[in-house]
């Protein structure tokens, strides 16, 4: 149990408790509000006094939020939370940057920011991928407008690739979204795919919890179609789009099997013009191919759809199943179970992601993993044995 | 004594003189890929695959005319528009005066791209980069006391084509003047505006029928006028080499022909109309070497279409010395530049020519070095012989076999073209407007890193600065007088007449009518530009970019000389501090849309390894800043090329004030006159940026300011 809980349990004063450990009273209330970790010896003191009922880990889980952060941070955050549900752009950027950022205090703000966010259960989450050409952009321009004409809030977090050799970015997706990006009612934010370690995409969950603080309801995700970032974007939405080219064959397209596979809807986009005939052509084939592939929703079917973003063809319909696809869900609990279990993999994904961060910027520089790598490279050491010594380092470390 | 040895002779000599440098290390490769040997003789010659001819006669290699300049030299044609139709006015009076031959309209940008004067979105570009037309009224007043039967006037629209030389037609009738007896030239080429300088306005299928619409009826009606003047001028400004310029215009040329047939004329009846329009920079014999390659590869496409005329083979062109070669720094070298590449458009025998002023680069011409332009090309035809000698440079062993190799490399691309269905198709898939951003990233990367020379910007910098008094214009002032006269104009008219015409330029637009003919009544009825224009437009919808961008070209070609090892190092600190790279907003406010120096920095900065977020063309400021918010950008790199500067970045600090959100910083780039610098610091503006700035430069000094 906490101290805090206990010492009001047992009606123990701090000053009493403090002397007993031998510790300042002003130690003692820094332990108990978190700002403070106790050490090991004193640790080891407050368990045997508390019979065993306060140990470590009530430290560790009281604190992690708000570890590193001083009041002024967190009266910050507070602030810019209450701007964000007032709507106010600017802080609602703020935050997706420290979301993404690589900086341990920006990451301690996100935490905290993060933990005082409300769950929104009304909010549609889009993912939409395609490989670049296939003109995700203007669906969603055409598609967003129309939402915002049916009075949603829209929002779009647009993941462009970052150039694996400068790690520059070109991030262009607005000049495509002309409409969409100059209304009131709908917020824009392509990010680079480098910007944060382990890519930009595995921190896009937080973004959207910080998107629907702010009143968007319906939020899309755009991914490239052709790398990782689309599996790590599947299980943060509750519905995935693939827009496809009109064509024929079973090439498929240089996008991944595997993402066709996760998708809902497909949609064979711009066909107009003289690609009518392809595109059709190419919804057949993809419907007959959908006969092959075991539902992954076991309440509804992935359907395809034709499109044409310039001439507006096809929204009204693929809108149309969006509704009927949410409502089937939602009525039969599934839409809320599926985001329970992605909460869960979230979990596991930021535990990776924590033990890569730690890997990548701290367990690499120790002197002792040091001389661990001098001695596999000088062939004094096998390689299995040297990780298996790293790896049980940590968990030393640990317990 | 045999060839063969007396070249062997040389080599050896060379080699002699050489040392223990090698001959084949002497090779140039020019940008376009041409490897230009150190010396040429006689067997060059016999290796040439173009036909050289005879002046006056197919296949025209060597001039479209047969006396060409010894009978009457070109024409001194001078490109100005000074804000308002007054102050043009003027100056036209004052160059009729002084040598000038011929009258070329510049128009400011809301009229290129179809808006009146009052309209919300050009507040800042009323009377920017030329004069505001509105209607015909601005147009009596443009050629008030100049008699249009007698004087060839060129209008640089392709946008607004059909209201403005609809307007031009009226205005010449109600000074007296029929429309068979006008001469000039309406530049009307749209194609590629999609390519590279974007004043569009309609998607490219509509916009494709306004050409042909123009086409017929020029044909028809004012035979002495040239319907469409194709142009690879931007398309060099823009960055394309010589080979691209070459062989995308003579592509754009072919579509019009396609489209002009498709119409039901006759080749005939209009291919002596088509003329063409060149940009000269300071590759001198290339320059000369295009243009006979030109003549020469349209006399061949033209063929094609079996002409019973041969003049329908003639390629007749302007050309305009280079806008891109002029520099910021030690401007007045420009004067010396503009020399140079002026003679080499009289050199390759150019029909009319544009001479820059010298502070171009900086802002528009004053009276002086406007001038100095226009002597520049009297000295060329009067002092010194050229004009005695009909085109001086042919059988010249080096200039006949570059232009045998600029036939080779243009006709690659063409095929190109070709491949892919014609121009149209290629434009819609961006082919060429991609070829040319890489050359044009690959062009600055060689100049950053020196590899290229300019003189007093990477070498021989001057040591004090220069004063240069230049022009400087309230475009406030002009906005408030054009809407003013727009409110009289509105106010003295029939609008029922008007509202009738709308409909009726609806009506023409969704049927096969003929859009000039109708607007030309319409016009004299007072129907405003901007009317006619959203009339079509109704019709048509307006055309938006997509735009494309290109990476890894600039970091490919740049040599790294240190300066990439300190930006990196710089990054990779910054990284640690702020937790992201960089983040800068590129953008272009106003209706400019030459976006060559915003795509150049987008991609040479995201190849330092910037992240870039680019904004739509043509943004209002609070477009701009909600974008920069939304996106959480360090910086806002505003690129300025038409003088909207002094509007649109107040209105832009102000919005980012507004929006609390000073603490991103604002920088500009482009062509800002040095004297306005003071004022944009005032404002807030963290760094300046002019022409001819060092790319890897700027990206050290932005990364400090952040």
């Amino acid at each position: 149990m906490k101290l805090k809980s206990y010492l009001k349990l047992f009606k123990i004063s701090n000053i009493d408790f403090s002397k007993e450990i031998g510790i300042s009273n002003v130690s003692l209330s820094r332990y108990i509000s978190g700002e403070r970790l106790p050490e090991k010896k004193i640790l080891n003191k407050i368990f045997k006094l508390t019979g065993g009922l306060v140990d470590a880990n009530d430290f560790f889980l009281s604190s992690s939020p708000s570890r590193d952060l001083s009041e002024i941070h967190k009266e910050e955050i507070k602030k810019m939370v209450l701007n964000i549900r007032k709507g106010k752009l600017k802080d609602l950027a703020k935050a997706i940057t420290l979301v993404e950022s690589s900086l341990k205090l920006h990451k301690a703000q996100a935490d905290f920011l993060l933990s005082k966010l409300k769950q929104n259960k009304n909010s549609l989450r889009v993912g939409i991928t395609g490989v670049p050409g296939v003109g995700k952009s203007t669906f969603i321009e055409t598609f967003g407008m129309s939402l915002i004409d049916l009075g949603f809030k829209v929002a779009v977090l647009a993941i462009d690739p970052s150039s694996k050799r400068t790690g520059g970015s070109i991030l262009g997706d607005k000049t495509r979204m002309m409409k969409l990006s100059v209304n009131k009612n709908a917020f824009i934010r392509p990010s680079p795919s480098q910007g944060n370690l382990g890519g930009v995409a595995k921190k896009t969950s937080e973004s959207i919890r910080c998107l629907e603080e702010a009143g968007y309801n319906i939020i899309f995700i755009e991914t490239m179609g052709v790398g990782q970032a689309e599996t790590t974007v599947y299980d943060m939405v509750d519905i995935f789009l693939v827009l496809l080219l009109p064509s024929g064959g079973d090439e498929l397209q240089g996008i991944k099997k595997g993402i066709i596979e996760m998708a809902d809807v497909i949609i064979i986009n711009k066909a107009d013009g003289n690609l009518k005939n392809t595109a059709e052509i190419t919804m057949l084939e993809y419907k007959n191919a959908q006969n092959m592939i075991s539902n992954i929703r076991e309440d509804i079917s992935p359907e395809v759809f034709l499109c044409s973003s310039t001439e507006s063809i096809g929204i009204t319909k693929i809108w149309n199943f969006i509704k009927k696809f949410e409502k089937i869900r939602r009525d039969s609990g599934s839409f809320y179970k599926t985001r329970i279990q992605q909460q869960t993999k979230a979990i596991w994904r930021n535990i990776f992601l924590q033990s890569q961060d730690y890997i990548e910027n701290n367990l690499k520089y120790k002197d002792s993993v040091k001389k661990i790598i001098k001695d596999v490279e000088k062939n004094n050491f096998d390689v299995n044995n040297a990780s298996k010594i790293i790896f049980d380092s940590i968990l030393k470390r640990n317990t | 004594m045999d060839r063969k040895k007396l070249y062997k002779g040389w080599e050896e000599q060379a080699s002699k003189e050489l040392r223990d440098k090698n001959l084949e290390d002497h090779l140039w490769e020019t940008p376009e890929g041409i490897k230009v040997k150190p010396l040429y003789t006689e067997d060059d010659l016999q290796k040439i695959s173009h036909e050289i001819g005879l002046p006056g006669l197919p296949p025209y290699t060597r001039g479209p005319r047969a006396t060409m300049y010894t009978n009457r030299p070109w024409t001194i044609r001078q490109y100005a528009g000074f804000s308002t139709a007054e102050e043009s006015n003027k100056f036209y009076k004052e160059g009729l005066k002084n040598g000038v031959m011929g009258l070329s309209v510049a128009f400011d940008l809301a009229t290129h791209r179809g808006y009146d004067s009052d309209h919300p979105r050009v507040v800042a570009d009323v009377g920017n980069a030329g004069v505001a037309i509105d209607s015909i009224e601005d147009m009596n007043l443009l050629f008030d006391g100049i008699p249009l039967d007698q004087m060839s006037v060129s209008m640089t629209m392709n946008g607004a084509v059909i209201p403005v030389l609809a307007s031009f037609i009226a205005s010449g009738e109600e000074q007296g003047c029929p429309r068979e007896k006008l001469t000039g030239t309406i530049q009307n080429d749209i194609l590629k505006e999609f390519m590279v300088r974007n004043t569009f306005i309609f998607p490219p299928k509509p916009s494709m029928r306004i050409v042909a619409d123009i086409i017929e009826y020029t044909s028809k009606k004012m035979p002495k006028f040239n319907s469409i003047s194709i142009s690879g001028y931007h398309m060099q400004e823009a960055g394309a080499n010589q080979v691209q310029e070459l062989a995308y215009t003579l592509a754009d040329g072919k579509e019009y022909i396609k489209s002009a047939l498709e119409r039901g004329l006759n080749i005939d009846e209009f291919a002596p109309r088509l003329s063409f329009f060149w940009s000269i920079g300071m590759n001198f014999f290339m320059e000369i070497a295009k243009m006979r390659a030109a003549r020469y590869m349209w006399s061949q496409i033209v063929k094609e279409f079996k002409p019973k005329n041969d003049r329908s083979l003639a390629l007749r062109t302007h050309c305009q010395t280079s806008g891109v070669s002029l520099m910021e720094q030690d401007a007045y070298n420009n004067i010396v530049r503009t020399t140079i590449e002026a003679m080499a458009a009289v050199m390759g025998g150019t029909q009319s020519l544009h001479t820059n002023s010298f502070d171009e680069a900086l802002a528009l011409p004053t009276k002086f070095s406007a001038r100095i332009a226009r002597n520049t090309q009297l000295i060329i035809s009067e002092e010194t012989g050229i004009c005695n000698v009909i085109d001086p440079m042919a059988g010249s062993y080096y200039v006949e076999s570059l232009t045998s190799s600029i036939v080779e490399e243009s006709k690659k691309l063409i095929s190109e073209i070709d491949e892919v269905g014609g121009m149209v198709k290629a434009i819609e898939m961006g082919i060429p407007k991609m070829r040319i951003e890489e050359s044009s990233a690959k062009r600055q990367a060689r100049v950053d890193s020196n590899e290229e020379t300019i003189v007093g910007v990477n070498k021989y910098k001057p040591t004090e600065k220069q004063e240069i008094n230049i022009l400087s214009i309230d475009n406030e002032e002009v906005r408030k007088r054009q809407v003013s006269r727009l409110q009289k104009l509105k106010n003295s008219r029939d609008n029922k007449i008007v509202e009738s015409f709308i409909e009726k330029i609806k009506n023409a637009a969704s049927s096969n009518e003929n859009l000039l003919e109708i607007c030309i009544e319409a016009s004299k009825n007072r129907c405003t530009v901007g009317e006619m224009t959203s009339a079509m437009e109704s019709v048509f919808g307006r055309h938006n970019l997509s735009t494309k961008t290109i990476s890894g070209v600039y970091k490919n070609t740049v040599k790294n000389d240190g300066k990439i090892d300190i930006i990196d190092n710089e990054l990779s600190k910054f990284v640690n501090k702020k937790g992201r790279r960089p983040r800068m907003l590129v953008v272009k406010m106003g209706q400019d849309g030459h976006d060559r120096g915003a795509k150049l920095i987008a991609t040479a900065f995201s190849d330092l390894g910037f992240d870039v977020d680019i904004g739509p063309l043509f943004q209002t400021p609070e477009e701009a800043a909600k974008q920069a918010i939304e996106n959480d950008a360090h910086v806002i790199g505003v690129s300025t090329l038409a003088a909207g500067h002094k509007t649109l970045v107040p209105l832009l600090m102000e919005s980012l004030k507004n929006n609390e959100a000073s603490y991103i910083k604002v920088i500009c780039g482009g062509v800002i006159p040095p004297d306005d610098y003071p004022f944009l610091y005032d404002l807030g503006v963290s760094k300046v940026f002019g022409p001819g700035t060092n790319i890897q430069e700027a990206a050290i000094e932005i990364i400090n300011l952040l």
